[in-house]
């Protein structure tokens, strides 16, 4: 199967709960959904088999955004498809996907520590990488972030 | 003590704790394994004692600078992380790499991964016991270091590439120097063959350990050679050719067994691979120029990049605010997505085969461990940037 029906494939499988949709090039599908609908998204992906977790991305947009985005990247030979989230950035909350992936239990122990998303029902809530004794409330790869 | 054991409650549980200080190959992570007798039952990881803050670190340097700090998140596949970031910053910034350059980053790639392969069967011999095998294979692996230092000028952190290009062209003479190192590792690389598919004893820590099925591969997000191992066909050099793979046909390796032996028999069987793949490189090399000019200001955008690095996929997505200073740059490496395997194949096995199956995966902990920063005071010993920068500047002037 050519990359771009595998990239319809995923469209078609996620079209109910998108927001909107862009190919920002021409092996990639971004879509946009809301945080609510993030665990059927990946359910669907999931049951119809369609590629692996590559990993999560976590990005701040700024305080004057006042945004996160968590980024889910689902590859297919060389098809890549980007869930995009958007979180407030001063209550970042997101559903754990171990439940349906359980290979997602280091990025979202990554994105939890490293910028401050609550991930709801994560197996595992201690620091993967940080140290024991990193002080609460400082994540790292947020853009204030006082690291001095 | 012994009293404790014999009275021990059926509910306790006994946690064996192993690392950080080398688990199982000289570099540091942290593992809890739960055990009853001597047959595991559980285990939990922890990561982050490499940590140098690299990621948070790339948002405050140019794109130039990154290029550099980027080729050093691993001692291994140094190559395959600066490859990955060029590939990605020049499709951001619109820019096409000339054919002869992209050639000759695809050939560093694969002397790259025969230096890793025989790195890591070595590492592995010597988690098995097997010293003659970890003394043969890193011997031989010389021959690869020194062709690389001969084409580079460094045996490690190569530093081929350009943003735009390579460093480096390759004359008749290197090629001679480059066919003749791969002849004599063919010859040892069938031997190494032989010897882990028909050693008895080694046979007894690798065949039927650590098995993996495609469909626990899959569901894992096995990358590289463990999930190849398991009879996964997943190979981005195939799947999205980058580089010069376009033009080079490459051959998967696969195995079903999914076992310690498998993982064994795969890699060597890619060091095959590798030598037809630079043979041809090297018959088929292109003419022309080795760099194109590179914007220092890269547009705004956001694109992701991935190559086949010796240990799997390698993962990374930048993001450009359109100023020469990167937004955003993640790399996801191969060992992140094998790692979570460990603990989960842990369960049912022996304690005594732990530090195999953890070696099984080829972890790169460098590699995994990359997103704080950590700066000490000065009484400390340790350098701010500034100082560290100052001292290189100072150093390389009393050279010239």
């Amino acid at each position: 199967m050519d990359t771009d029906t595998v990239l319809k494939t995923a469209g078609d499988l996620l079209a109910i709960w998108t927001v909107e949709t862009s190919a920002p090039e021409p092996n990639r599908l971004d879509v946009v959904i809301e945080a609510g609908y993030l665990l059927p998204a990946v359910r669907a992906l999931d049951e119809a088999r369609w590629g692996y977790l590559a990993g999560i991305t976590g990005l701040d947009l700024g305080a004057e955004a006042g945004q996160l985005e968590v980024l889910y990247h689902f590859c297919s030979g060389a098809a890549v498809v980007t869930l995009r989230v958007r979180l407030p950035r001063d209550s970042a909350v997101v559903l754990s996907i171990c439940d349906v992936l359980p290979a997602a239990s280091f990025y979202e122990r990554e994105l939890r520590e490293m910028l401050g998303v609550e991930v709801v029902g994560l197996p595992h809530q201690d620091h993967l990488f940080l140290p024991d004794d990193w002080p609460n409330g400082v994540y790292p790869l947020r853009k204030d972030a006082a690291l001095e | 003590m012994t009293e404790r054991v014999v009275m021990a409650d059926k509910r306790e549980k006994f946690i064996i704790p192993i690392g950080p200080q080398h688990p199982a190959l000289k570099e540091p992570g942290h593992f809890e394994f739960t055990v009853d007798d001597e047959i595991v039952t559980d285990a939990a990881v922890r990561l982050g004692y490499v940590h140098r803050g690299i990621e948070k670190a790339t948002e405050s340097r140019n794109w130039i600078q990154n290029l550099y700090l980027l080729e050093r998140i691993c001692g291994i596949c140094s190559h395959t992380h600066a490859m990955a970031y060029c590939l990605g910053v020049e499709k951001l910034g619109g820019v096409t790499v000339p054919p002869r350059a992209q050639a000759i980053r695809s050939l560093v790639a694969e002397l790259e991964r025969i230096h890793s392969h025989l790195l890591w069967l070595g590492v592995a011999a010597h988690e098995a016991g097997f010293d003659t095998l970890f003394m043969y294979s890193w011997r031989d692996r010389e021959t690869v270091m020194d062709v690389l230092e001969g084409l580079t000028g460094n045996r490690v952190n190569y530093s081929a590439n350009l943003l735009g290009g390579v460093k480096f062209d390759i004359n008749g003479d290197q090629g001679d120097t480059i066919r003749r190192g791969l002849d004599f590792l063919e010859e040892r690389t069938r031997y190494y063959l032989d010897v882990v598919t028909s050693d008895a004893v080694f046979l007894q820590r690798t065949r039927g350990i650590g098995l993996t099925t495609i469909e626990q591969a899959e569901r894992l997000g096995l990358v590289g050679p463990t999930a190849r191992a398991s009879g996964v066909a997943r190979d981005l050099r195939i799947d999205a050719p980058y580089a010069a793979y376009g033009d080079i046909p490459v051959k998967i390796v696969l195995d079903s067994a999914g076992d310690l032996e498998a993982r064994f028999v795969v890699r060597i069987k890619e060091l095959f691979e590798s030598y037809r793949i630079i043979r041809h490189i090297l018959d088929h090399l292109p003419e022309g120029e080795l760099q194109t000019k590179m914007p220092r200001r890269i547009k705004a955008g956001e694109t992701i990049s991935r190559v086949e690095a010796p240990r799997g996929e390698l993962f990374y997505f930048i993001k450009s605010n359109g100023t020469d200073t990167p937004e955003r740059i993640k790399a996801r490496t191969p060992t992140m997505c094998n790692m979570a395997s460990v603990a989960v194949l842990a369960v049912g096995h022996q304690l005594a085969d732990m530090p195999m199956i953890l070696a099984g995966i080829d972890p790169c902990f460098s590699c995994n461990d990359r997103s704080v920063v950590i700066r000490q005071g000065e009484e400390g010993g340790a350098w701010t940037w500034e100082r560290l920068r100052q001292y290189g500047i100072d150093f390389y002037r009393r050279q010239s």
